[in-house]
């Protein structure tokens, strides 16, 4: 990667020199892998070779921001005078700082153990036909199925104009499925999604063809003894998909920092909790939300982030208020603090803009029979299928997918399409208890324009909310 | 770069395979994003990409490949990879030339436009004017050539280029309004009409008031309703039905929708995704999917369409047919006349966050964002808040009541994906839900 690094490094100078008070270039180089297999054929491996360089500057309080796949010292300088002139192109009346942060020297990779690149096509196809062959032997009438595996492999180097210089690979696996389950005139459908940073070991963690057959055995039994879901007030056991999705979408979300600035106001969105709302409850005592890059093996794992800024766990919710909002150099100057290592850029092509990595519930010490225990009348939401929220990030809904009816501590018969439409505050303030056991999910986060879709996970425990209304 | 789409195409077949394809494609859009009234970030791109096809032993490979000096060593690669692959039974080949595809050109001034301050500020101007307090949004300049090549013998060459904008208008966190401009020529680019859209419609949307669920007549806006056309489109895939990701499954033939609707896919057709020719090489072409409520025909490669016995639409993806740009049909209400039939109804604006429950039954729900409003005898009597719609989309379609005379053309970040010429919609029964506590 020798040329590149001089590529990048030429990049900053060339910046420099053209009159940016500050500068930074990422190169990427990413080998993406995946195929489908779709009602159990192959219907295309795709693989991709994908390399570029971005650059990023500030002129007179302006951002440009440049990219090329031409590594080349004639493509990168076209590309720093293109982002010189747009920037100085954009008649600013406020000026656009960045927070003074520590230049790094780094360079860091996650670890393989079974390197991704050494694992053939051949193996990773049968791997997953395996888990196809497993949930078809089931017998039940599998109207549709499909499988994605998904590897990349993301070399990185970054320098910016105040001395920072990072290397860094991170390689991923991905597995999503989506299956159809049919009976009488019955439909279930579910989808899941399983990631990991590291190498080929990740799909033995995962237990893949367990969970999907017994996904699919659940689906049957919605479908075979699924009953009506009770409505009105009662309580709400979430389990680990519904609570990490619930910390996704309206914990993560809503502390972006450039949400609350008003930067994604016409994409994603912008956020019920002001500028100023650090401090602001949403939530019992009992809820404490975290977003950490530095969870090992989680598929949004990193140590510096696309600023080079070094990652660290972020308290979003603590004791039910709102803590710490997620920042990149730019919100972190806008809002008087400091990055808290955000900032982030699906490939090279893109600005780094604020974004969540794993986010999740901290767990406490509640077993799942524990929380089962104390509920009178209600209903176990083991996961979800239809899901949204509004683009204040205040008004959400979760459907069910594979949920129960809880009595008396008792889980009795699968009930079908249990609606949970709460606002954020309700939702989080019903909680009374929280477990212990800890899973995640992975994720695709959507945001920006041109749209960035990252690598996000999500999770948490059960959680127990008291006297919720559900559908 | 006709060459490298050729060399690519030649150095696959040399190393046995049957079918490739090669798209060359040189991008140099230009977009500003902006927020709190003035440009936040400007960005260029100088990117070329060769996203290439091959198929050995009817195994069968994509990719993009980014060092276009190497392509020799990266299809050795990809042919190297297809081999240990499987191969696919449903693979049925790529459609064969030559072809003759319509003359199109890009706007010059299009083309040669370098600066888009003056669009951000016009439809910033515009917003404020209307007394929105805070605008963002985002302005382009998309502009990307292709050169394509394929082994069943189709050159092609296509410059496109178009203008695009984007613009939210807000006078608090809960009063908005989205406006949308497209154009292919500058002539036609009305950054300042968008801006004034949403201005208005923020300003409107003053004070909303809690909304009350139930099922109501709703007057889709452009906008909004595009979303749902959207979405009809892209689950009109062949490849959408066949992995259980549509509710119009075995539906050919069958109504889907009311008789108001009368819907077609059109690529050939001035939008600003307008192409010449698909990602096998096949022209473009009207293709009536939807014709006074009945299902015709669903989107389809040379691959899904042999398995579904029919021909292709010209509506291949580098490996999925998907909907190039949609049309509906206009109704005859003038937009007053439309607005006079709700009588205790809705108007709708703007949505997000479409998701199903069910793709095979299309039971949903979106979130409307922006203004909504509650309509008695043709007036907006007040804006609401905070609403689901609760529905399914093949009921929705099959509501629809009446239809407006003026489409328009709408797309928008991750709801409208493709361009969609749509007029105001008049849809009855609609579900709407809210928040319990």
């Amino acid at each position: 990667m020798n040329a590149e690094m001089d590529l990048v490094n030429f990049a900053v100078d060339e910046a420099r020199s053209k009159g940016a008070t500050y500068a930074e270039a990422r190169y990427e180089k990413q080998d993406p892998e995946n195929f489908i297999l779709k009602n159990g054929v192959l219907d295309a491996l795709y693989v991709g070779h994908d390399q570029g360089i971005g650059v990023r500057v500030l002129v007179n309080g302006a951002l440009g921001f440049a990219a090329t796949n031409s590594l080349s010292k004639a493509g990168v300088r076209a590309i720093v005078g293109d982002a010189i002139k747009i920037a100085k192109a954009s008649r600013r009346k406020t000026k656009i700082t960045f927070a003074q942060e520590d230049s790094i020297a780094m360079n860091w990779s996650i670890p393989e153990a079974k390197k991704l690149a050494d694992v053939s096509v051949e193996e990773k196809i049968a791997e997953i036909q395996g888990v196809d062959r497993d949930v078809t032997q089931l017998g039940f009438k599998l109207a549709a199925r499909y499988f994605n595996l998904s590897d990349n492999r993301i070399r990185k180097y970054f320098a910016n104009s105040e001395g920072s210089r990072i290397e860094s690979y991170s390689p991923r696996l991905r597995v999503f499925y989506f299956l159809t389950v049919v009976e009488g005139a019955g439909v279930e459908q579910s989808s899941r999604n399983y990631g990991w940073s590291g190498g080929w070991e990740g799909i033995s963690t995962w237990g893949l063809s367990d969970r999907v057959v017994e996904e699919a055995r659940s689906m049957h039994r919605s479908l075979t003894k699924g009953k009506k879901s009770p409505e009105g007030k009662m309580d709400l056991v979430a389990g680990p998909q519904v609570a990490g999705i619930a910390s996704h979408e309206s914990c993560g979300h809503p502390t972006e920092a450039d949400r609350v600035l008003g930067r994604e106001a016409a994409q994603a969105g912008k956020s019920f909790i002001p500028p100023d709302g650090l401090g602001m409850r949403v939530g019992s005592e009992l809820v404490n939300v975290v977003d950490d890059p530095t969870v090992e093996h989680a598929i949004a794992y990193y140590l510096t982030d696309d600023e080079g800024v070094k990652a660290r766990r972020r308290y979003l919710y603590k004791e039910g208020r709102v803590t710490e909002f997620l920042q990149n150099r730019e919100t972190a100057a806008a809002l008087h603090t400091h990055s808290n290592g955000a900032a982030r850029a699906v490939n090279y092509n893109v600005e780094a803009i604020v974004r969540m990595a794993n986010t999740f519930v901290e767990p406490k010490d509640h077993s799942l029979e524990e929380l089962l225990e104390g509920v009178k009348h209600g209903v176990y939401m083991k996961s979800f299928m239809e899901w949204n929220i509004d683009d204040k990030r205040y008004n959400a809904k979760y459907a069910g997918r594979e949920a129960y009816l809880v009595e008396n501590g008792e889980v009795k018969h699968p009930v079908r399409n249990t609606i949970v439409e709460l606002t954020t505050p309700a939702f989080w303030s019903a909680v009374d208890a929280v477990g212990k056991d800890l899973d995640f999910e992975a994720g695709f986060c959507g945001k920006s324009d041109p749209g960035q879709a990252l690598d996000a996970s999500m999770g948490g425990p059960p959680i127990r909310l008291r006297n919720v209304h559900l559908r | 770069m006709e060459e490298v789409a050729s060399q690519i195409v030649d150095k696959a077949i040399a190393l046995g395979c049957q079918d490739a394809v090669a798209d060359v494609v040189e991008n140099r859009s230009y977009q500003i994003r902006f927020a709190q009234n003035e440009a936040v970030i400007s960005n260029q791109w100088r990117e070329s990409t060769a996203s290439v096809f091959v198929v050995h032993g009817k195994r069968v490979v994509a990719s993009d490949l980014k060092d276009l000096s190497k392509t020799d060593e990266a299809v050795e690669r990809l042919v190297k990879i297809a081999k240990t692959s499987q191969p696919n039974p449903d693979y049925a080949g790529i459609a064969k030339g030559s072809f003759r595809y319509a003359r199109t050109r890009p706007d010059p001034k299009v083309l040669s436009l370098s600066e888009g301050g003056k669009y951000v500020e016009a439809a910033v101007g515009g917003a404020l004017d209307q007394g929105a307090k805070e605008c963002a949004g985002s302005f382009w300049k998309y502009e990307d050539e292709h050169f394509l090549a394929t082994s069943n013998g189709v050159e092609g060459h296509d410059h496109r280029a178009s203008l695009y904008l984007s613009i939210r208008a807000l006078v608090s966190l809960e009063s908005s309004g989205h406006g949308i401009a497209c154009a292919t020529k500058l002539s036609g680019f009305e950054p300042e009409k968008a801006g004034q859209k949403a201005g208005r419609i923020a300003v409107l949307a003053r004070t909303p008031k809690p909304a009350k669920a139930g099922r109501y007549t709703v007057l889709f806006d452009p906008l909004i309703f595009g979303s749902l056309t959207d979405q009809v489109g892209g689950r009109l895939s062949a490849w959408a039905v066949l992995a259980g990701l549509s509710p119009f499954g075995k539906k050919i033939g069958k109504r889907v929708a009311s008789p108001q609707l009368t819907l077609y896919d059109d690529g050939s057709a001035d939008s600003i995704a307008r192409k010449r020719f698909d990602a096998e090489g096949v022209p473009t072409r009207r293709n009536l999917l939807v014709s006074k409520g009945i299902l015709k025909t669903y989107l389809h490669n040379t691959s899904t369409a042999k398995k579904f016995k029919t021909k292709t639409t010209g509506n291949a993806g580098l490996v999925y047919p998907d909907s190039h740009a949609i049309f509906v049909r206009p109704g005859d209400r003038s937009r007053d006349e439309i607005f006079s039939e709700v009588k205790d109804g809705l108007w709708l604006t703007n949505t997000w966050y479409t998701r199903y429950q069910s793709y095979v039954t299309g039971d949903l729900s979106t979130i409307p964002r922006d203004g909504i409003f509650h309509i008695r005898n043709g007036d907006v009597v007040e804006a609401w808040k905070d609403i689901r719609v609760t529905d399914n989309l093949i009921h929705l379609m099959k509501n629809i009541v009446a239809l407006g005379k003026e489409p328009e053309q709408m797309m928008w970040w991750g709801e409208v994906s493709v361009p969609n010429f749509v007029p105001y919609a008049l849809i009855k029964d609609v579900g709407i839900t809210t928040s319990n506590q």
